[in-house]
């Protein structure tokens, strides 16, 4: 019995920290900012489902500039992606929200959607996805900055086909810095290559040099999400705790541990990339002209698709 | 009593050695995921018993290796050191990279510095990053004199980006021309590779669906103004890159990832300005930076290793692109009885050879190296 213990006391000392840490981050209470048809308290209930999708979920993942220019709670969001993900089907579908396109905010009036969760944090940039694109959200992710260097340099970095050079001049300095208004400069060269932490971040973050700019970057994103999910198959429950130091604090999320824990199985038991499709929304899903350089949603062109992949 | 005490001090020692020995176990488990590559030079492990012909020079974590006879040998301390090309007289053109621009350099083979080809950091007490230039690829012509480089001129405002250039290696930038026209905000033109008539680099442009994609290029003079000048010797939706030329000028090898995130390893005849019929031969492999041993023998490229382990050295033989041409097929032997003869009597065709696939073998293990940067294999 005292072996028993002994093992059980050892075995505890290694996960607790990873444990303290996942309770903070996981299972965060959203309070939506607006009526809807979810109710005020956010519930990670499961959407409906067809025949073919049961067990089918949707997770919105919000990425933030949460550097020293800005207070904590009071971030915009640089990425909105909608992730459906079909179990039976082995399927996902990633589908990124640009960051500027200007439509009615749960919060009230109008603006760019990258203002919701500054406006109303998690809660109100579901409702404002929610209710302008008629889908149901089951769960959110919320990643700054620092959580993303830190996330991909506790998997060891990730292997990816970067699609072209990425260049920028004027690149913000403003990690880790006591001059958060300064600038850098990058260059992240095309071509399958190892990328650590910081230099995937310069490779989602860089806009300026991009043809296609904040579409160009969605891009991007998609296929750093994608490496991520690649390399966390290798990953076994021991490096959990390593994990969970390394994230701390720099990563929030409404799913509850206890489905965190059955989620990772599932995530390494996708394994054909022809199965993840990924969308973006150019022209003529958007087009330019609104206040302050925003974008117009042409709603009857995105409905539909949002429609077709996000039941 | 005493025993009484000694079995629980005895107890709780037992109990203090599990616990401590439970979290050992557990932290032993860890996968290696995060491990940091190992230095080339160390010898164990060391590469695996292939031995390469020549000497191959690579790039990792910033300072440059070669590997000759199965040894690695470190040629420059880590340094931001990338890209090494090999120059007629056998020395090094490499770029070296900071964290606001990057020069051109030649080496000699153990990493003497000879020479200090370019000059792209901004003015003393110039504030505006953009007063920064980059150069990358350098790759030296067959005439010994000119170098041919991707430079981040002309540039302006938010635009950055790469065109190809040629300098004298005797001269400067200032003497350099300019000889491709780059479409803005894509990243430009990389990698120059210098061809009997011209040279072969890697366009990026924009794709019909508004995505980024890349094409290998051929082009005979200058062209500073025109962005379609020249030939475009892949389709776009083949997304190819990373061109390099067999030792006989009669082959291309390049990788193509048909816009996913896999890159394949493609070769093709090539005549000096167009190619022939492209041939996969490997496809399901993470591919990088193709390059021919200068013996022909086969093609040393960077892939991740087994089990995701980062890029490693792989080496493709020969046979697995440029298989040997079968012998003479087997002709009807004259028997007597001809169309009357019994089965048993007819030529029998000779079964075929067993398709023997050559797979490409994994020369190094946890070493980890950059991928983005060129190898150049010296003989």
């Amino acid at each position: 019995m005292a072996m028993g213990l002994s093992i059980v006391s050892g075995g505890l000392a290694y996960f607790i920290p990873a444990a303290y840490t996942a309770v903070q981050a996981t299972g965060q209470v959203v309070e939506i900012a607006s009526p809807s048809p979810s109710g005020l308290l956010f519930s990670p209930t499961a959407s409906p489902s067809s025949p073919q999708q049961v067990g089918a979920f949707t997770v919105l993942l919000l990425g933030s500039d949460d550097d020293s220019k800005f207070s904590s709670d009071h971030v915009l969001t640089q990425s909105m992606i909608l992730v459906r993900v079909m179990p039976a089907t082995k399927t996902v579908v990633m589908l990124s929200i640009p960051r500027d396109l200007w439509l009615p905010l749960s919060t009230g009036g109008m603006g760019k959607i990258d203002g919701a969760y500054s406006y109303g944090r998690a809660g109100a940039a579901i409702a404002t996805v929610q209710e302008n694109f008629g889908v149901h959200i089951n769960d959110y992710i919320w990643v700054g900055l620092l959580g993303l260097i830190r996330v991909i340099d506790a998997i060891g970095g990730i292997d990816i086909v970067t699609s072209n050079p990425v260049l920028d001049d004027y690149y913000p300095l403003d990690i880790n810095t006591n001059s958060p208004y300064g600038y850098s400069r990058i260059a992240v060269l095309a071509g399958p290559q190892h990328l650590d932490g910081t230099h995937a971040l310069q490779y989602v973050r860089s806009r300026h040099n991009d043809l296609q700019s904040d579409f160009g970057r969605s891009r991007r994103q998609q296929q750093v999400l994608l490496a991520i999910r690649q390399k966390a198959k290798q990953l076994s429950p021991e490096d959990i705790p390593a994990l969970a130091q390394a994230i701390g604090g720099e990563i929030k999320t409404s799913i509850p541990l206890s489905r965190v824990a059955a989620l990772l199985p599932l995530a390494s038991s996708f394994d054909n990339p022809d199965a993840i499709r990924t969308i973006v929304l150019p022209s003529p899903y958007t087009h330019g002209g609104a206040p302050d350089g925003s974008l117009y949603p042409n709603w009857g062109y995105i409905l539909p698709l949002v429609h077709q992949y996000f039941p | 009593m005493i025993s009484r005490f000694l079995l629980g001090a005895f107890l709780a020692a037992l109990m203090l050695v599990t616990g401590i020995s439970t979290y050992l176990y557990l932290g032993g488990r860890q996968s290696h995921v995060s491990a940091a590559p190992l230095n080339p030079t160390l010898q164990t492990p060391s590469p695996r018993a292939f031995t390469l012909p020549g000497t191959l020079f690579l790039v990792q974590d910033g300072a440059i290796y070669s590997l000759s006879a199965g040894r690695f040998h470190q040629v420059t301390t880590a340094g931001g050191w990338m890209q090494p090309s090999l120059t007629v007289d056998g020395n090094l053109l490499v770029v070296r990279k900071s964290s606001f621009y990057s020069d051109i350099f030649e080496l000699n083979r153990f990493g003497k510095r000879l020479k200090q080809l370019t000059f792209n950091a901004a003015p003393p007490r110039s504030y505006d990053t953009g007063n920064n230039h980059w150069a990358f690829y350098p790759r030296m012509a067959s005439d010994g004199k000119t170098v041919f480089l991707s430079y981040d001129k002309p540039k302006g405002g938010y635009e950055v980006d790469m065109s190809i250039w040629s300098m004298p290696l005797n001269g400067g930038l200032r003497q350099g021309t300019d000889w491709t026209y780059s479409q803005g905000y894509t990243g430009g033109d990389m990698q120059p590779v210098p061809v009997k008539g011209g040279i072969i680099y890697t366009k990026y442009l924009r794709a019909n669906d508004g995505s980024i994609i890349s094409q290998i290029w051929f082009v005979n003079r200058p062209y500073p103004y025109t962005l379609y000048a020249g030939r475009a010797l892949t389709k776009p939706d083949q997304d190819c890159r990373e061109p390099s030329i067999s030792p006989d000028g009669r082959s291309i090898a390049m990788i193509c990832t048909y816009g996913k995130q896999i890159s394949n390893l493609v070769v093709a005849p090539f005549n000096g300005s167009s190619i022939g019929a492209m041939k996969t031969v490997i496809s399901n492999q993470m591919v990088a930076q193709p390059t021919w041993a200068p013996d022909g023998s086969g093609i040393a490229y960077l892939a991740p290793g087994l089990a995701d382990a980062p890029f490693q050295l792989w080496f493709l033989p020969r046979n697995a692109y440029a298989p040997p041409p079968p012998g003479p097929s087997p002709s009807p032997s004259p028997i007597g009885g001809g169309p009357q003869s019994s089965p048993a009597g007819s030529p029998s065709p000779t079964p075929p050879p067993p398709v023997v696939v050559v797979k490409p073998i994994q020369i190094t293990t946890y070493q980890g190296f950059d991928a983005a940067s060129t190898l150049a294999w010296a003989t």
